[in-house]
């Protein structure tokens, strides 16, 4: 299965909506119970996760997919 | 030092918002390059970070609720103030159907499947209508988002079940077009 530009330009968008959204959580978080608190620190992990897959959404290489690497693809 | 009520609200519904656009982000990276794709692990690790962190919220903020008895039912009586008059009896539960039986006469009525995420989204709102004695826009709001994340999830593990093991949903590959059956049997 293989991805078009457009397709990817949308999940980027999409992604990247998601990172803003929740950009003030950890903010929130910090500001009101500490930077060491559990909830704190495990907001920063959601965050640093949604950054990284935005991030890997914008260096995706859509000439380097490897056409029929998914058996169930059919494409 | 302790979060605020207002923040509490404000970031369950950012998380709870955020979680379901990542299900479904993920669901469609999965769907267009396979689950496997270090894409759709990524989105799905997005997903279960923001899951876990709604989770840890809520379970705070229903302690922090617990642990102040007294503000806590000042708000729920503020929030049930708010809402519009409707004709709700004192005691809710008293002239409620059971939840089971309130589901299946809905889903009949309806002409549904028990299992239809329609009958089961009434239920709960009849459940938390019975227990908190009110209910407002925002939980019924919250509970419909659960029922939708509920169903992506579902629809996600039928797709992964069907996809590696075909020969258990027979009645399936017989509907399938030929270019299906094709993949299927792979």
């Amino acid at each position: 299965m293989t991805i078009d530009a457009r397709e990817l330009n949308e999940f980027t968008r999409k992604a990247t909506d998601l990172m803003s959204e929740t950009s003030d959580v950890p903010r929130i978080l910090r500001n009101q119970l500490g930077e060491n608190h559990q909830l704190a620190q495990a907001a920063e992990e959601m965050l640093g996760s949604i950054e990284n897959f935005v991030r890997e959404l914008r260096c995706f290489d859509i000439s380097g997919q490897n056409i029929g690497n998914d058996p169930f693809g059919g494409s | 030092m302790y979060i605020l009520e207002a923040d509490f609200e404000r970031l369950i519904r950012v998380l709870s918002e955020a979680r379901s656009r990542a299900t479904e982000l993920a669901a469609s990276i999965g769907a267009r390059l396979g689950t496997e794709h270090r894409l759709a692990k990524l989105a799905s690790v997005a997903s279960l970070k923001i899951e876990g962190m709604l989770l840890e919220v809520r379970t705070s903020a229903t302690g922090r609720a617990d642990s102040s008895g007294g503000l806590a039912e000042l708000h729920g009586a503020l929030q049930t103030e708010m809402q519009p008059a409707n004709p709700t009896p004192a005691n809710p539960s008293e002239n409620m159907p059971t939840g089971v039986h309130a589901m299946a006469a809905i889903a009949t009525q309806a002409g549904l499947e028990p299992e239809h995420w329609l009958p089961m989204f009434v239920n709960d709102l009849f459940s938390q209508l019975g227990t908190s004695g009110g209910i407002t826009f925002e939980v019924a709001e919250r509970l419909l988002q659960q029922r939708k994340d509920d169903f992506l999830r579902d629809f996600l593990i039928a797709r992964r079940m069907y996809r590696t093991y075909p020969r258990l949903f027979p009645e399936i590959q017989g509907e399938a077009g030929p270019a299906e059956r094709q993949t299927i049997s792979q």
